[in-house]
């Protein structure tokens, strides 16, 4: 559905001189799939993504979806960042329904999807609160409601909850899942969590930091629904000691002694 | 509210009666330094004098403002949205805020002769540029992720302004406003003391030109009960038009 083929990106730095943030990185997301990509920061995790979204465009190779080469925004993918970055100014339901009302998508159900989307995320009742009044999780709760509100197939998520506390963070990878399987949609989920990265994805796609390169791609084998039991099963401290070993640059069995 | 107005109230009473008493104990003469109870007594007295007085002044500070925020705003706009443009017209801006505007209002005054007009463009130049400032760094403040939240949803550069950047900006336009209602009316003042036949900055120069002290001390308690009034208001219009504003950015000068 997504691939990614031979894609480089380079950046003019401030000294004149370039950086290279992407160099020849090949990825092939399936419909549907749910690929978390795992490195240390500067591997050029985010520049990856915006190119999935055109927001950026590669200064070699080609990301296509679906056979078509991206070149600008699509109005099947949709964003989530660390922050929320919620309108201030607009209640729940405003800043849920923003990105269809920019896009002139907005119809007279798309009211009655996002109260039924926030009420999937636990957030019935806050529909006319403002951002200032709701917890950091509930706001990015909001942000993922008002990416799913334009019912993306695909959801790109650059450490979408980076910015919670570790409590809310469980909760909330948890709450991503079920959503997850109740909506046909492909997720890229950048994150630099390992354990957050086996729990949550089919695949984790691991980078190399400056150029950023694929080093490895890792299956994840755990039976679905997936949850936190699941972390101390044998196949979970495998994959999250294979990624370890490729981020920190050492062996495997080093680590594992 | 009361509550916590008490310890300002209290204070500015004792600093009025230790005027007062220091007057008094010292001897001090009238066209020296005139008594609270003797100033209130003659704004009381020529009340029909000050009440024009004070309305010609309080046109020019409103006009000057209403002029300042006309030509701030779309300034501030063409700023933030290009670097040329901010780099054609922001040496230009700091150019005008060098020039002393008490040196520039005889000038302005010969240019346009004796009229409203040069008034109105002096308490402007006093005005403008801090609302100018504030409403870029406003329009710029914007997080980048809406900006690409927007792009995202292929929204243009006109909705990226109007839907995102400007809402953003409100709280530091507001911010800017009250910065700049308090220096119209010193802009006003300027204004009137070097060429006017009316308002609160003339009866200054001609009250003290006659040694009527009381009469400007006078003056300038009105100027500065203007002032806050002022600022008052535009925190007040914020409060009312923009509730989710007052909370979301506080500058130094926010009530």
């Amino acid at each position: 559905m997504i691939a990614i083929e031979g894609v480089g990106k380079r950046f003019a730095g401030r000294d004149g001189g370039a950086v290279q943030a992407l160099e020849d990185v090949s990825i092939a997301i399936r419909p549907g799939e749910f690929v978390a990509i795992v490195g240390a920061s500067g591997c050029g995790k985010s520049t990856l993504l915006r190119l999935i979204a055109g927001l950026a465009m590669p200064t070699s190779g080609a990301v296509r979806i679906e056979g078509t080469a991206v070149t600008g925004a699509r109005t099947d993918t949709a964003m989530v960042f660390q922050a929320p970055t919620l309108l201030p100014w607009a209640d729940v339901l405003r800043n849920v329904t923003f990105p269809m009302r920019l896009m002139h998508r907005a119809g007279p159900g798309t009211e009655d999807a996002a109260r039924a989307l926030l009420a999937r995320a636990g957030l019935a009742g806050f529909e006319t609160r403002l951002p200032r009044e709701l917890s950091g999780g509930m706001q990015q709760r909001v942000a993922i409601c008002r990416a799913l509100l334009q019912q993306p197939r695909i959801l790109l998520m650059d450490e979408p909850f980076g910015a919670l506390d570790a409590l809310t963070r469980e909760e909330m990878s948890l709450e991503l899942l079920r959503l997850w399987t109740e909506t046909p949609m492909a997720v890229v989920f950048v994150t630099h969590s390992i354990s957050e990265a086996v729990l949550l994805a089919d695949r984790v796609v691991v980078m190399s930091p400056r150029p950023g390169r694929v080093v490895d791609v890792v299956e994840i084998d755990l039976p679905r629904p997936r949850d936190f039991a699941q972390e101390a099963s044998p196949a979970f401290q495998a994959a999250a000691q294979r990624i370890r070993a490729h981020i920190f640059r050492r062996p495997a069995a080093k680590l594992a002694a | 509210m009361i509550r916590r107005a008490l310890p300002s109230v209290i204070a500015l009473a004792a600093f009025f009666a230790l005027w007062e008493g220091a007057c008094l104990a010292f001897g001090i003469r009238e066209f020296l330094l005139p008594r609270p109870s003797v100033i209130l007594a003659s704004v009381i007295g020529a009340w029909p004098l000050m009440l024009s007085h004070t309305l010609a002044t309080l046109t020019t500070v409103l006009l000057g403002f209403a002029a300042s925020i006309i030509v701030s705003l779309p300034l501030a706009m063409a700023i933030a949205s290009s670097t040329t443009i901010a780099a054609a017209i922001y040496p230009l801006l700091v150019v005008t805020q060098s020039i002393p505007k008490v040196a520039l209002a005889p000038i302005l005054i010969i240019a346009l002769g004796a009229n409203e007009a040069p008034r109105i463009i002096v308490t402007f130049l006093v005005a403008f540029f801090p609302l100018v400032v504030a409403a870029v760094a406003g329009l710029l403040a914007a997080p980048p992720e809406l900006i690409e939240l927007g792009r995202a949803c292929r929204a243009g550069r006109m909705q990226e302004l109007l839907r995102i950047r400007l809402p953003f900006a409100v709280p530091f336009v507001f911010g800017g406003l009250k910065v700049a209602a308090a220096l119209s009316v010193v802009g006003a003042v300027v204004a009137e003391f070097v060429g006017a036949d009316a308002g609160l900055g003339y009866l200054i120069q001609t009250s003290m030109a006659f040694f009527r002290t009381p009469l400007a001390f006078g003056a300038v308690v009105i100027l500065a009960l203007l002032g806050i009034l002022l600022f008052q208001a535009v925190s007040l219009a914020e409060r009312l038009l923009f509730p989710w504003s007052s909370g979301a950015e506080r500058p130094a000068l926010a009530a």
